[in-house]
């Protein structure tokens, strides 16, 4: 077994640390107390959070019509942000499911919390097509259930309810990829509580994981196989989220780069809010020494990569749409109509955030910092945004009859539901940044040696990675006992 | 009882353990077991463990979910409700079968994941409430034990262990 | 340093030369044509047609004028063709032309193959580089002796994209005459609509602009490259290459779309989808990296690169397999909106390929999606050179008569065989491959020495297999 490599790769692991050390850090958030900060990001989440949920009861108290929506865009800032909420989902798989399969030693350190951020973002996608519904009590009508139950059978040929079973496919692995590979850093944090009740919580969370050789080799492989069912299940996701668009004979929605464009766009918009995200993190737990500028960099090319596959399908888009020699083309979210109409304000957003804006990021000393890449993700989610209201709210704003031609106003009640969603996902991340390993500790011992910094710096000086052998004594630590502390 | 006795040798480094296992495997003892705090790559073959049977379980269950979603889609869309729906008529699976196809992969994906992870837990007794069987609580932090049973070769195993670099070796009663 | 033995050199010219015979032939053979020999095909099928039901005709006629079936002038035009006169000279000249074009298509399926693939081993050796990818090192000469082919299969096309603009052939429908002129019966407005684009001096200034920029990068990089071997220069000139394939994959993204609207839907004058792009690209992603496994595991079974590993060969089989999925997403993709929607415009593409290409269609489907499937799913068998050998060789032969069926229904329709033409140009083009490749792979050393990243490709090891073939004995 080799720990070599190349020297002119930087450390993920900066300091002068022992697999003890990695244990204490990431131990650290957990055990301690939380401070003045993460009280008030709370409470402004919950607050918002709250006013959420009113603006909710609200609208299945007394309709839909208390949105904004009309006789021809029956659907606006509730599909928005559902595909928002999904695409953002997408980061948190592909960090740990794709980079595991290219062996991508960064992700260790992140794939943690992006897997959290899918499952809480895609908690908040799937209010929306609920509470869409008018009558969410009956939501189990999209079950594939008998028609005793009240329903006929449910329509498969409907791109929707593709939807149903993509997403609860994804929601239900996800959580269970995330889950097995939290199970040894839970039984980590068992191991050393010291409080009873602690022990009990986190050993029930730990399922009891003991970390037998076996145990180890098939968590591996499960961690493997995983991987590969979930790369392609996270592009069927959004594919099919497409989909609910491009099936239809809409200008403007019926496009056939629509499955892999909206991936990409998906783990760009992903991306940007695992920066925006990690940005937080790592000053508030204090994972500098995990979360490094390497790491950073590393998101921001990714970021680069992908944005630059949404700007080429982009300029498929427009190219085409004047290629079809269509004049209905001209009235969808990227044509000179769009331009130049009344949503003109909502098509120069798009281009400025989506497109410009991630431009900046050619420039090494701006990928290495901090604070510039913080903003730019977050211009980024808004230029995300911005990509799926155009192509909602544009498209259907202009039907082939002028006299279908409407536009959208959000009433407070569709921006108190966003703003909802918003802080219940704060909510739940912040409560999960003080109860759960935020870093993967086991994965990241198993690069200690080939990727940290001290390690590194001593292959470099051609010390090997194994210590010297210290020969024991017999007789000093021998000693006939039950040291069997775990029961 | 002599039987129940075993040896607790403990580790600090995944190189030096790894070493040591093929040294006691070499002198032909028996390993009972091995508890690491995280997966050491090799260490399965050089304690001679049987390879993983899992992803071809996972295989399995995929095309039991692949051959579900068939008969549901058929049994459903064509069979117990026709339809004519967009101009597509459900008179025959194969011709409206591109529009099941995202209901027949994911429910490929989702036999085989989760049936697969559910394999896994059972085969290594892991579930909620499952009491933690790692004989210290070191191992999940930065101590690799391994577990050796003890036949009438106590002095024997001793002196080869702490050749290996074992930080520390204890003598157990299993209960 | 690698020899070309006399052998395979001897091998190579021989199949160049059977392949430029058999090319000389068909072509002769095609100009031979002529609207007698039209008239009795569509005789045939006029009789035939009668036997098996007349609908089937009318689909076929109404397809073979693809060119006709939106303009709203041609209506009348049209349901004249499906009383399927057979002396309609219209209908007869079409079906010529079809006769004629076949030793052209059969010539440019086999030329686009190998240009498209030796420019995404190409871009997939750019990508190893941009990403800083360790484990390929020990390849990554083979990837450039590869791209040698890039040269001489971009020197062809202008040639051939030449000889269709100077109307020697009648691939591009758009490029015949009258389709822009009001005055003529043969007006086009859809394709006038898009003369901005459709025209031939921006056709060919646009086509050797990506040729130019392809084979530029090429160029500039196998410089780089091997200077990097003695360069000595704390990376300087590594990171000098690293920046050239920024660039290039930056520019590869654009023109390789373009690329596939020019050369292939423009073949389809009437017809798009916003897919097609990076579905050619996905397309041509798989067999390139068919190829490098390919020229890999024969190199190693002759010593050439010590340094290779099952490993190695063991993740280019998870390239086949991982990008053999990732072809048959793309492929339903734009198969499954467009029977989706169901929109006239659009189907004509599918329903040609669904009447008169039925067995090479559905079968191309089943051998690049079902057989890599099955066969590269296991993990043993990735790293067994046998079975990625047969798997290679039916995804090879499965997206060659992808870029067929991508071709030929829309330049001889229904007067396509498998024959002389086809297989001669094959012959042409594998022998010119084989001999650029190995004589480009001999002039320099077999394992880039001066990469920063050698030691960690020497070194790979994937956890999961075992190694047992050649140079297994020297990892660690």
């Amino acid at each position: 077994m080799s720990h070599y490599e190349a020297s002119i790769r930087e450390p993920l692991v900066l300091g002068d640390k022992s697999y003890h050390d990695i244990t204490e850090d990431i131990a650290r958030p957990i055990e301690g107390k939380a401070n003045k900060n993460w009280y008030i990001a709370f409470y402004i989440s919950l607050a918002a959070m709250l006013w959420g949920f009113g603006c909710i009861f609200y609208t299945v108290g007394t309709g839909i019509g208390v949105w904004g929506l009309n006789k021809n865009i029956g659907w606006a800032w509730d599909i928005t942000n559902f595909v928002w909420w999904v695409g953002i989902g997408h980061a948190g798989t592909l960090i740990s499911a794709v980079l595991l399969l290219f062996r991508q030693k960064w992700r260790m350190a992140i794939n943690r919390s992006a897997e959290a951020m899918t499952i809480f973002a895609v908690f908040q996608a799937g209010l929306f097509p609920i509470i869409h519904m008018g009558r969410p009590w009956n939501a189990y009508w999209v079950l594939p259930i008998p028609n005793q139950f009240g329903s006929l059978w449910v329509n498969f040929n409907s791109p929707l309810l593709w939807d149903v079973f993509a997403i609860s496919t994804y929601l239900s692995v996800s959580l269970v990829f995330w889950w097995t590979g939290l199970l040894p850093d839970f039984a980590m944090i068992r191991d050393r509580a010291v409080k009873p009740f602690q022990k009990k919580i986190y050993s029930l969370l730990s399922f009891g994981w003991s970390g037998r050789a076996k145990d180890w080799q098939r968590f591996e492989e499960v961690s493997l196989v995983l991987a590969g069912l979930a790369t392609p299940l996270v592009l069927s996701v959004h594919t099919i989220v497409s989909m609910d668009f491009a099936t239809s004979i809409n200008p403007g929605w019926h496009s056939t780069i629509f499955p892999p464009y909206f991936v990409a766009g998906a783990i760009f918009s992903g991306f940007a809010m695992v920066q925006t995200l990690m940005g937080i993190m790592r000053k508030v737990t204090n994972m500098e020494d995990y979360i490094t500028r390497m790491h950073v960099e590393y998101m921001n090319i990714v970021i680069i990569l992908t944005g630059g596959i949404v700007a080429v399908a982009y300029a498929t888009e427009f190219f085409i749409a004047w290629y079809t020699g269509s004049p209905y083309e001209n009235y969808t979210y990227l044509s000179v109509g769009a331009a130049t109409g009344p949503y003109a304000w909502a098509f120069y957003s798009l281009l400025f955030f989506n497109i410009l804006t991630p431009q900046i990021l050619w420039f090494k000393k701006i990928r290495r910092s901090f604070i510039a890449s913080f903003i730019i993700s977050i211009f980024i989610n808004i230029g995300m945004w911005f990509e799926r209201f155009d192509i909602i709210a544009i498209v259907l704003s202009k039907g082939h009859l002028p006299s279908t031609w409407w536009r959208f106003e959000p009433t407070f009640v569709d921006v108190g539901i966003f703003i909802g969603t918003i802080g219940f996902f704060f909510v739940l991340f912040l409560l999960y940044a003080r109860t759960f390993p935020v870093i993967a500790q086991a994965e990241v011992k198993t690069i200690l040696k080939s990727s940290g910094e001290f390690y590194k710096k001593r292959s470099e000086q051609g010390i090997p990675t194994k210590p010297a052998i210290v020969v024991l004594n017999t007789a000093d630590k021998k000693k006939d006992s039950d040291n069997n502390l775990n029961g | 009882m002599d039987s129940s006795k075993v040896i607790h040798a403990f580790y600090t480094d995944e190189e030096v353990l790894l070493d040591a296992v093929k040294a006691v495997k070499s002198e032909h003892h028996h390993i009972e077991e091995v508890f690491c705090p995280f997966p050491v790559h090799g260490l399965d073959k050089a304690m001679g463990l049987a390879p993983t049977k899992l992803a071809i379980t996972a295989f399995m269950y995929g095309l039991i979910g692949l051959g579900f979603s068939i008969w549901m889609t058929n049994y459903m869309m064509i069979v117990d409700w026709p339809q004519d729906i967009g101009g597509k008529p459900s008179f025959s699976w194969i011709e409206n079968m591109p529009a099941f196809v995202p209901i027949m992969f994911e429910l490929t994906v989702f036999f085989a994941a989760h049936l697969m992870v559910i394999t896994f837990y059972m085969r290594s007794r892991i579930w909620p409430f499952k009491d933690a069987e790692n004989p210290d609580p070191r191992t999940t932090d930065d101590h690799f034990l391994m577990e050796i049973p003890v036949q009438n070769n106590e002095e024997e195993l001793t002196s080869l262990l702490c050749k290996t670099g074992a930080v520390e070796i204890n003598v157990v009663d299993k209960h | 340093m690698y020899q070309f033995s006399g052998r395979l050199k001897t091998f190579s010219k021989a199949l160049i030369f059977i392949g430029l015979i058999g090319i000389a032939f068909s072509f002769y053979n095609g100009s031979k044509k002529t609207l007698e020999d039209a008239n009795h095909i569509i005789e045939a099928v006029h009789n035939d047609g009668h036997e098996n039901g007349h609908a089937q005709v009318k689909d076929s006629h109404v397809e073979e004028m693809k060119h006709d079936d939106h303009a709203s002038q041609d209506d009348d035009h049209v349901s004249k063709e499906i009383k399927a006169e057979p002396h309609n000279d219209d209908h007869a000249e079409h079906v010529l032309h079809q006769l004629q074009n076949r030793p052209w298509s059969a010539f440019y399926v086999a030329l686009f193959f190998s240009l498209g693939l030796s420019l995404l081993v190409l871009t997939f050796y750019a990508i190893q580089r941009v990403a800083l990818v360790g484990w390929s090192v020990v390849i990554l000469r083979v990837m450039e002796a590869i791209t040698a082919n890039l040269l001489p299969t971009s020197i062809i096309m202008v040639v051939l994209l030449v000889a269709s603009v100077m109307h020697l052939n009648h691939l591009f429908p758009w490029m015949a005459e009258g389709i822009f002129d009001p005055e003529s019966d043969k007006y086009d407005a859809i394709i006038d609509g898009k003369s901005w684009w459709m025209n031939s001096t921006g056709f060919i200034v646009r086509s050797i602009a990506y040729l130019l920029i392809w084979n530029a990068y090429r160029f500039f990089i196998r410089k780089g490259s091997i200077k990097e071997d003695t360069a000595n220069d704390s990376n300087k000139t590594y990171k000098n290459n690293y920046n050239m394939s920024v660039v290039f994959l930056f520019l590869f993204m654009i023109t390789e779309s373009m690329m596939s609207w020019d050369w292939i839907m423009g073949l389809d004058p009437h017809w798009f989808s916003t897919l097609f792009g990076w579905y050619v690209l996905a397309t041509l992603l798989v067999s390139a990296i068919t190829v490098i496994a390919f020229v890999t595991i024969y190199l190693r079974s002759k010593g050439a690169i010590p340094g290779v590993n099952d490993s190695h060969i063991h993740d280019l089989a998870k390239f086949m397999f991982g990008f053999s999925v990732f072809w048959t997403y793309l492929w339903f993709a734009q198969f499954m909106l467009i029977w989706y929607a169901d929109i006239p415009e659009e189907t004509t593409y599918f329903v040609a390929r669904f009447t008169e290409y039925k067995l090479p269609f559905i079968g191309m489907v089943f051998m690049n999606f079902v057989f890599p499937i099955l066969l590269l799913l296991n993990s043993d068998f990735k790293s067994k050179p046998w079975f990625v050998f047969i798997g290679g060789t039916v995804i090879l032969i499965g997206h060659y008569i992808d870029i067929f069926v991508m071709i030929m229904p829309s330049t001889v329709g229904a007067q396509w065989s498998f024959g002389i033409p086809e297989i001669s140009a094959i012959f042409f083009f594998v022998g010119l491959f084989i001999y650029t490749t190995f004589s480009a792979f001999a002039r320099a050393n077999p394992i880039a020495k001066g990469n920063p990243f050698l030691q960690e490709s020497e070194h790979y090891h994937y956890y999961n297999i075992e190694h047992t073939g050649e140079g297994s004995g020297d990892h660690h």
